[in-house]
This record gives C-alpha cells, structure tokens and sequence, in this order.
C-alpha cells in the first residue's frame, strides 16, 4: 500500500512543508490553488498545481468532491489534508477511501469519534482518564442547565461539535447562564451547523499543554512529548513551545504516558495531539484530541528531531512508526511564534496589503515555515497567519533570546504584522520567568501593545525621503533657489 | 513639497526641501536636515537626521511608507495635502438638478420628502436618444421634482430640487 | 579666475563711521518695508476677517513652494504718495517659485483700500506684466480689487501705460504662449473682470470671489434688476453655466493647491543656456558692503571692494585693467552665473566710455548678461573733453548698451546722475530688473548743484532788476530749492515713482540678482546687432 504521489489538500505554510517532506521522500506532488489566489511557496514547490474553483478560495477547498476528482484525476494515491480545512473531516476520508485514495491521517471513526467533543470526553473518562467535571447537554437536554449549575461555577460553555475555541464562553460565579448558553447554541449553529452544547468547571489561571502521539493503527503509539501552548488570545495560540516550564519531569511523564494511553484505546494512526487542560495545582484533565497535523509541530520536530510529516506519510505507507519511544528524545527547548497579518494596536483587526519586502530570518537553531513570498498580497480570503518562526536552543532562556532576535530581524514590510506584539511578549517577565496562564494575553493586553519608544522624528524624515514624488518636487526647484531658501528682500 | 504624515493614528504635517547640499524637513517642532541613502540589504538604507545614524529597512507602499528598523516595524501614513483638499470638493454641491440637454423623462425614481442618499438616481431622461441617469448631488430631502415621465423638458430646465441644507 | 583682494581696514575709523550710518539707514529702511507689507488700521484687518478671506501674504505663502526665496518689487511703490496711506501701492508684485517653476505674481492687496487700483497700482501691475513679457515668465494674478480708484480716475484710467496697458499686456503674454491663472478670491469688477477672463486659466474661491462687469448696485442702477453677488457672478454661476470660470475652491487653500496642480502641469520650456560654474560663496562678507559706501556721497570708493562682496568667491576677471580706470569692467559669476560687470569708479572720459562700449560689445558676442553697478556723476565736461568729442564717445557707450541683446541689470550703488544714468543703463533703457541701495541718489544732477544752479537763475533774474541780496535773502532763495531737490533724488522718491524695482539691503543685492538674471533666462538671447557707431 505503498505511496507514490501524493496531493497536498491545503495551502499556505502548511502546504509547503508537507510538500518540501514529500518531495525528500521521493513522491511526485501536487498541491491546490484557488484560481483568484496568489502564487504561494507551496506552488514552487509542487511538482504539479491542481486549480480549484468555489464561490469563495476557503468554499473551494472545502469542496470534497472537486478535491477527490483532483486527486482521482491526477492520478494521487494519497491525500494529506495538512490541518484545518478537511483534515477533520471524517465524511472526506470516508469518500477518499472510497475512491481508493490513502488519507494519510487516521480513520474515519477516530475522526469522527474525537471530533465530537462530547462522545469523545465520555470515551476518555470511562476509560479512566482524568476528565474536568462537567455536564453535557444530549445526555438529559431539559437537565441542562441545572446540571451545569451542579459543576459548579466558573464554567465553561463549549459547542459539542466545536473546536479552535470559536463559539467558547466563560460564566462566572453568578453569571447569566442561561443567556449565555443561548448565545454559545448561537454560534455553534452559525459556526459548525451544531448548537448542541455542554460545559464543564472553568479551570482559573489554566494552562494549556497537549501531547504529540503517533501511531502506526497496529496498536503501536509513541509520543513525542509536550508542547506548552498557554500563548493564546480569544482561544487562538500565538506561541508555543516545548519542554513545558510548567512540568516537573515527573507530571512529564504522566501527562505524555496519559496522552499515548487515550491514543492507544482508539488504535490511533497517524499524527495526533492531546489537548489537556493545566490547572496550578498540577492536576490536568483531557480537553480535546486533534486528529491531525498540529500548527505547532514544528517546536516537537527541533527537539526530538523527528520529521513529524515524513513519520505520517511513513504509517500512512505502512511502513510503521520509525522509532520506538526510548528513541525519542527531548533535547533543548524550542519556540514556535505565529506571524500575523494584524493590527495589535487596533484590536487585532486584520491587515491586508501587498508584500512590498520579505526578508526571513536566518541563523543557527532558526527555523522558518513560510506561506508567502516576496511581492505576494495579504487578502483576508483566508487566515491571518502569513508563517511560522520556529527556534532551538539549548536551553529556554537561550531560546527566548533567539526567537527575540529573530522576530526583531523578521522584515515584512507592505502590511502590518504582529512582530512587534509576539516580541512584546517574549520581553514580558511572567514570559520570561515561566510563569503563564491562557489568560496571559488578556490580562497584560496594555502592556504589551503600549507604544514603545517614539521615534516619530526619524519616521517623518524616513517616510519623506523616500516619497519620490516629494522629492522629484522638492529637486524640481532649480538649485539656486533651493539654495536662497526661503529668502525675502 | 507638502505631505501630512501619519503614524499611530496621529498626523503631521511636514514639508520638505533642499538647500543644494541636503534635505531638510520641516517638522511643527523646527526644521531638520536629514539624509537616506541606500546601504546592503534589499531596502536597506542608512538614515541621519537630528544628530543620529540610523540602519533601517523600508518599502514604499502606494500610501504608506513602512520601515523596519530596531527589530520593529512601522507603518507611516502618506497623504498629499492637495489631495486632501480636492476631497472636499468645490463646496456644497448644488441644490437644484438642471437638464444638461432639452429631452424626455423616462422614469422618476423619487419623490418629494425622500431622504436620498449622493449618488442615488432620481430620474431617468431620454435625449439625443440616450437614456441617462440622473442622481443626487449630495444626501439630502428632495423638495421638488416637477416633471413626470413622459414630460419633454427644455435645456437648464430644473429636473429636481433638494431641499436647503440645514447648517 | 582672481579673488580681488581687499584693501580694507574694517577696524579703521571711517569703516566702522560707514557702517554705524547704513546700519542706521538699514534699520529705517526694513521698518518703513515691514510697515508697508504688515501694518494696517485694525479695521482693514478686521473687514478681511469678516469677509473671511487671507491676507495677501498669506496668499502668498500658500501658493509659493515652501521654502524657496521670493523676489519682491517695489515693496515701498507710491509711499511718497497719497499721504502714505496707499502702502505698496494695494498690490504686491514678484518673481516666485511654485512648483519649481519661476512666476510673476500679481496679487492685489484688499487691505489696502480694499486694493483698489491707484495711479501707482497701476503702474507697478503694468511693470510687473513687463517682467513677466521680457523675461517670459508665466503669471499668477491674485485678484480681489475693489476697482479702479474713482477720484484719481485720469491717472488710473486713459493714458497709453495706464489701466488698459494691464490688459493688453494680458493678451500679449497669451500670444507670446506665457500661460497666467488667475485666483480670483475677491470681487473683479468692470475692468477688473478682464484679469481672470483674459487669463488662460482662472480659480474662483467660493463665497468670496466674484466677476461681473457691473456690480449689483450698478445693476439696479441701470437696468432696476435686483440680483446678488452669487447669483450675478459667483463661482458655482461662472463655473457651471458662463464658462467665464474654470475651476472653483471651496477654500482658498484648495483655490492655491489648484493653481499650484495647473503649473504643474505645463512643460516647462528650456531655458537660455549661458555659461555657469559651480556655485561660491563670495569670500569677503557682503554685509561688510555697510562700511564700503561712504556716509558722504561725495566721498570717492572703489567698485572692486564692493563686487567683491556680491560675485562668487569675490574672483573678478578685470578687462583693460589699466585703460580708462573710471571705468572698471570685467567678468565674474554671481550665484555660478558668468556676468559681465560695469562699475563706475568716478566719471565718464572719452576713454571709459570707449572701454564700456567695447567691453559690452564682447558680452553680447559671448551672450553674457550685463550688471551695471552705478555710481555716476556724469560725462566729463570742459573744452577739452569736448574737443576730444566726449558727446560721441558718450553716444558709442549709448549705442552699445541699448544695441545689447544680453539681458541687462542695473544695480544704483550710489549716485545716478545725468547722461551717466542712461550710458549705464538707467531706468529708461530696459534693465530686466533695476534696484537702488537706499542711500543712493538719482537726478539730472546732485542736489547742490541743481539747487545752486537754479537759485542762480532766481538770483541773477532779481539782480537784473536791480535788487541786491543780502545773504540771508541768498540762502532763504536757495534752502528751499535745495531741501526740494534733496528730497526728489532720494532713493524714496524713486522707488516710491516707480523708477526702479525697489530698494535694497545692499547685503541683498547678490541673491537679488541672482533671482533676476535666472528669471531672464526664461527668455532666448538675440544674435547681437545694433545701430550706427559715431566712430
């Protein structure tokens, strides 16, 4: 069941690594492109690029059956779906299966199973696995809310079908639950076309850490330890790292051994993360298992070393795990920042423009996965994320240092970024000292969007100089003029 | 010679010019000579003004200029002066719509009292056997629109009538 | 080319006694200008405010390129006249920059007299429009005029230099393809209306700008018809049903942005090249020329030590430098531009006037412009000068300096007297631009003399009768006549006639012409030829 050309069902950065792995493997490959989008690095890369049509670029990649006929057409055995888009999408694997086509990520069972929050969570708990106390609205919908009162207060309201924190809501003690569980069914609804709900305690000052796994759906499952993702904003990550400054070596253990034990009870194949909530007292509880390639991965790859995608396209050739997890090592610290097309001064709205200067970062332990070229446009067709900086160091603070530098020399000029707000936070202390919850970003949003130096002075001379139609008028003056200045007699 | 900056939300206006050896910019707080030339890097340049020498990387975008320099980006806002000004128009536009041309009414699309907004069409002629379209020369209350469709009207005959704008 | 070196002792008594006397007249000097371009009775300033319109200087401001130098024309015209309550004349006049292009501004000034045209506004919009043909520079007129000034309508009106002159210099700049905007940001009645109608383009400021031939009161005068300023002649009227008006501004800043945007857009015709080097400071301080000219007129100075404070790096290349010594001539550069100079070092003798004439007759072969700097007593006088014909040498250095085809400017150092005024190109012979230093003098004579000569004629007349006068009666003859002709020479009266183009800080007078010989440039340069030569 051997692959020999694979299509890559997604775009951007994620596109371009699966490609570059692919390609050093030897498979012919092929990538997709919405006709009115731009020219990306996953099309360089691709030996062929498959255009997709769709009323709007994110329909037309969520379009399954124009994607299998792609594939079917060009004659791809596999299908990796990168991450969001169809890669959780267990009625795509099902109809790839059908067409013959290896998915190269789990089955549609597990998919479906994990993606379904509340099916999942009742999986996790009855095999013993802690679970964060909760109420889930299908088992007695008339009970609902008494029994998410019963929880206990905070609480948090979750869309069963959700994920990538849309449509969350916290209620505090005292807290219009009602109203606010009509709200959360709202957004379920318009999100995921599921209002189902349930909620569960509302862990205070959480920390966010998930797992890597991978097995080979023969009942082999290794990890390849934690990545701390506690960086978030409105549920988003911005920044994740790996080894957590949060785990003793011993709650490392538990955490991965828990997290390979829940991958183990559903056969996993593949790739996949679990997802737990942190509490301060070290108890952590199972939140979520993705069923696929992680943004973030790339932080897990610079410790262990292990090419994540190379290990996927390996299983889904049925070639097995390549290591065995004594093999797996965790060796120095790294760091992953998502750059951003946004505005952190102006409530993170969105940036678009033209890219008119990309200049990456280079360097020793730098690493970066890029969705976008020089003299490319921003459209807010898609995400907002344009790449990925990734570091190694040998140790945290030799990590943080690095990712400093190099987000400072991460030139992207035409639109604006968040380099400025991810370097904020690296410089922030509680970054610097470990000591971080999800709530991070929200409780320090002044500080780290406070204007730093002013250097308005030297802008001004900078914007005007290089105003060549200022300066063609300024020149125009003949030079004797110019000279006299503003002379009156 | 004259531009209004902007950067972080806040604009000032500047002007440049140049006494045969260097540029000076003209900020509300003096006047400063200042040089940017080229230096490495694509848009790398080396910038002195106000006693300093400053590396930096910079792109000129249509509207705003953005710089990189100290491991921070900026944004700068460009705006010509004159354009700013052009915007306003040439004033309140006029109240009343009068026939470019002797022709025919086809359709009327409002009435008097509508609120309409600039640019909505308020009726549709016929002359020299092209339909055209009339429309409203600012958001404003229609007072008066004297011919039906089907009325023939004369050269600077009033079509439509808004009402006075209230100051 | 050789620095000049100077000889003098800016420690030495008599420099620091010079210097203390120009300071002193410098200073009256930039009050009496300041005076004329900013201060008025608080209720012109308040009626402009009222009628929500800027001063001309401001005008001014928003229209020229900051930052780049403007040559202003008889700031002090007609402060002689009308008990000095016409400053300036109600009109400012100029060779500007605006958008990197030389323009003559005409601009009328509405506080004054709501700028109506006075004879000597007239005057000097007439010589400004002169400027603008000789040297082919396009013309930015700034209208808001009352009209023509109504009780001085004969000095205003009918005569061949006079109101129509301003039009019909209009149309020959047109036909000369000299472009003109008018910026019509006040009301241009009757004649007035013809500023912006002859113009090729023209801007009307909403609001306070207008045109008609006749006003609404002269409407209802004569035809009973009852109609407002706007609806006779306002800009949405010219702009969107006459065509009289091209463009109307909301605003007077938009109006000058506008104006600014139409120069923009005219291809720029080459200039005259002529020959040019690098720009040089001159070496020795100009402001050290307050010391050089004497406090006494009738104290001899030499002209290198003052050209060697305006020209670039004060090199001077002097021709015949020993041959008719009154005369100095040579070559130099003033703000990098070669110039051939003419300077008087006392008065005119056969053989300076022969020099002169044949050194401006090598400048007009080489196409260098000519700068008279003018301290002239006159042409020798006496039987012997006569015998060696002084007339006909005096007619050669005539010949060659109104045959010039070179641009000329003539700078009035010090005295101006007599023939000597028109051999070195006085007011009479076309000098692009003319200045006067404010201490200098113009006559047919020196005020002594031509006090002394006609009390003389009183005396002689009243002798014949038989009277005999006592000395006292001699001097009550002659003190008047003199005080008279002292005040007509002065360099006030001048400038106040109009027989220049203004005063200046002698420190000025290098950037001065530096802005008058560029601006010439506009215009091409003859091949050269002229008349007869009394040989």
């Amino acid at each position: 069941m051997g692959i020999s050309k694979l299509l890559v069902a997604n775009r951007g950065e994620i596109a371009a690594r699966v490609l570059r792995t692919a390609r050093a493997r030897g498979l012919a490959t092929a990538v997709l492109r919405h006709s009115s989008e731009q020219e990306g690095p996953a099309h360089l890369i691709a030996d062929e690029v498959v255009t997709i049509e769709g009323p709007t670029p994110v329909a037309a990649y969520l379009d399954i059956p124009q994607i299998v006929e792609a594939a079917q057409r060009i004659g791809a055995d596999a299908v990796h779906p990168g991450y969001g888009f169809l890669s959780e999408n267990a009625g795509f694997v099902a109809v790839l299966d059908k067409a013959g086509v290896t998915f190269v990520g789990p089955t549609s069972e597990v998919i479906d199973l994990m993606g379904d929050k509340v099916r999942a969570r009742a999986f996790v708990e009855e095999r013993g696995f802690p679970v964060a106390p909760s109420a889930i609205e299908d088992d007695d919908p008339a009970s609902f809310v008494e029994r998410a009162r019963a929880v206990g207060y905070p609480l948090l309201i979750k869309p069963s079908a959700g994920g990538g924190g849309k449509g969350m809501r916290v209620v505090p003690e005292g807290g219009a639950l009602e109203s606010e569980i009509e709200t959360a069914r709202r957004e379920g609804e318009r999100y995921f076309g599921d209002g189902r709900l349930f909620v569960e305690r509302y862990i205070e000052r959480p920390r966010h850490i998930e797992v890597q796994v991978m097995g080979d759906g023969q009942g082999n499952v290794v990890h390849f330890w934690e990545r701390e993702c506690s960086i978030q904003r409105r549920f988003q990550k911005i920044i994740e790292e790996t080894p957590s400054p949060a785990l003793t070596p011993e709650q490392r253990g538990e955490i991965c051994e828990t997290a390979a034990g829940i991958a183990r009870a559903v056969n996993y194949r593949g790739a996949g993360t679990v997802e737990f909530i942190y509490a301060q007292n070290g108890a952590f509880y199972f939140l979520e298992m993705n069923t696929r390639l992680q943004v973030e991965h790339p932080v897990t790859e610079m410790v262990t070393g292990f090419d994540l995608v190379a290990e996927q396209l390996r299983i889904a050739a049925g070639e097995g795990l390549s290591a065995a997890q004594a093999d797996i090592p965790q060796n120095g610290h790294s760091i992953e920042l998502r750059i951003c097309a946004e505005d952190a001064r102006e409530d993170f709205r969105p940036a678009i423009g033209d890219i008119l200067l990309l200049d990456e970062p280079r360097g020793e332990g730098v690493r970066v996965d890029s969705g976008i070229l020089d003299g490319g446009e921003v459209t807010t067709d898609f995400d907002a994320m344009l790449s990925k900086l990734i570091v190694h160091g040998p140790d945290r603070a030799e990590a943080i240092a690095r990712a400093r530098q190099a987000v400072q020399n991460y030139v992207i000029l035409g639109l604006t970024t968040n380099t400025g707000y991810l370097d904020a936070i690296l410089a922030h202390p509680d970054f610097a000292s470990g000591d971080v919850s999800t709530g991070f970003l929200a409780e320090q949003a002044d500080t780290l969007t406070a204007p730093t130096e002013d250097v308005s002075d030297m802008l001004l001379a900078v914007a005007a100089l290089s105003d060549e139609r200022l300066v063609d008028e300024v020149m125009q003056v003949p030079q004797m003029h110019r000279k006299m200045g503003g002379w009156r007699n | 010679m004259r531009r209004i900056f902007q950067i972080n939300g806040e604009e000032t206006e500047c002007w440049l010019s140049h006494d045969g050896n260097r540029f000076i910019l003209n900020t509300p707080d003096g006047a400063h000579p200042c040089r940017l030339d080229p230096a490495g890097a694509p848009g790398g340049h080396v910038l002195r003004t106000r006693g300093r020498v400053q590396d930096l990387r910079l792109a000129v975008g249509p509207d705003a200029t953005f710089v990189h320099m100290n491991g921070r980006t900026y944004a700068i806002g460009r705006v010509d002066p004159a354009e700013r000004l052009a915007g306003r128009d040439g004033g309140a536009a006029d109240d009343r719509i009068v026939a470019p041309m002797p022709g025919t009414v086809v359709s009327v699309n409002a009435k008097p009292g509508d609120h309409v907004r600039e640019g909505q069409p308020l009726l549709d002629i016929e002359s020299m056997k092209l339909e055209t379209s009339l429309t409203a020369p600012r958001d404003g209350v229609v007072a008066e629109i004297p011919f039906a469709a089907g009325d023939s009207f004369g050269l600077k005959a009033t079509l439509a009538l808004l009402a006075p704008e209230e100051d | 080319m050789r620095r000049i070196e100077s000889q003098i002792d800016t420690n030495s008594p008599d420099f620091k006694a010079n210097h203390a006397a120009m300071s002193e007249r410098l200073e009256e000097f930039h009050a009496r200008q300041h005076a004329a371009r900013f201060e008025r009775p608080q209720r012109d300033i308040d009626r402009l405010a009222r009628q929500n319109k800027l001063g001309v200087r401001e005008r001014l401001n928003l229209l020229l390129d900051p930052g780049t130098p403007f040559l202003e024309f008889s700031t002090l015209a007609a402060c002689r006249e009308y008990d000095g309550a016409v400053p300036g004349a109600a009109v400012v006049t100029g060779i500007g920059i605006v958008q990197g292009r030389e323009v003559a501004i005409h601009a009328n000034d509405a506080s004054v007299k709501g700028g109506a045209w006075y004879p000597h506004t007239v005057k000097k919009i007439v010589r400004l429009l002169d400027v603008a043909l000789e040297n082919r520079l396009p013309v930015i007129h700034i209208c808001d005029s009352a009209g023509g000034f109504l009780p001085l309508q004969h000095g205003v009106f009918p005569d061949r230099y006079l109101g129509g002159r301003v039009f019909r210099n209009q149309v020959k700049l047109s036909q000369a393809n000299i472009p003109q905007i008018a910026v019509v940001g006040g009301h241009c009645t009757a004649g007035g209306a013809y500023v912006p109608t002859l113009s090729d383009y023209n801007i009307i400021i909403e609001g306070t700008g207008a045109i008609f031939l006749g006003g609404p009161p002269l409407v209802k005068a004569a035809t009973g018809e009852e109609v407002g300023v706007q609806e006779l002649g306002g800009a949405v009227m010219h702009t969107s049903v006459s065509g009289t008006g091209d463009y109307r501004a909301a605003t007077e800043e938009q109006a000058f942005s506008l104006a600014r945007e139409i120069v923009s857009q005219w291809t720029r015709p080459p200039k005259t090249i002529i020959e040019t080097a690098a720009f040089e400071e001159p070496y020795y301080d100009p402001k050290e020329l307050y010391g050089i000219i004497p406090k006494d007129r009738k104290t001899q100075f030499d002209m290198r030590e003052v050209l060697a404070r305006i020209v670039d790096g004060s090199r001077f290349h002097e021709y015949q430098p020993d041959y008719g010594t009154t005369m100095v001539c040579g070559f130099a550069h003033i703000w990098g531009y070669k110039v051939g100079i003419l300077a008087n070092n006392g008065v005119l003798f056969n053989d300076s006037s022969l020099k002169a004439a044949h050194f401006m007759q090598l400048c007009n072969q080489n196409g260098t412009p000519l700068i008279f700097f003018q301290n002239i007593t006159g042409y020798m006088v006496g039987r012997e000068y006569e015998e060696r014909g002084i007339a006909k040498d005096g007619a050669k250095m005539l010949m060659a300096q109104g045959g010039s085809v070179v641009p000329k400017f003539t700078v009035i150092a010090n005295a101006s007297y007599g023939a000597g005024n028109y051999g070195m190109c006085g007011r009479a012979w076309d000098a692009r631009t003319l200045f006067m230093w404010p201490q200098a003098e113009i006559g047919v004579m020196g005020a002594d003399q031509a006090a002394n000569t006609m009390a003389d004629v009183k005396i002689r007349q009243l002798e014949r009768e038989g009277k005999k006068l006592s000395e006292e009666e001699t001097a009550a003859i002659r003190d008047p006549v003199l005080e008279k002709f002292r005040r007509d020479v002065e360099a006030y009266t001048s400038t106040s006639e109009l027989w220049d183009d203004g005063i200046l800080d002698p420190a000025d007078t290098r950037n001065a012409l530096g802005m008058s010989i560029s601006a010439s440039l506009n215009a091409p340069i003859d091949d050269p030829h002229y008349g007869i030569f009394r040989l």
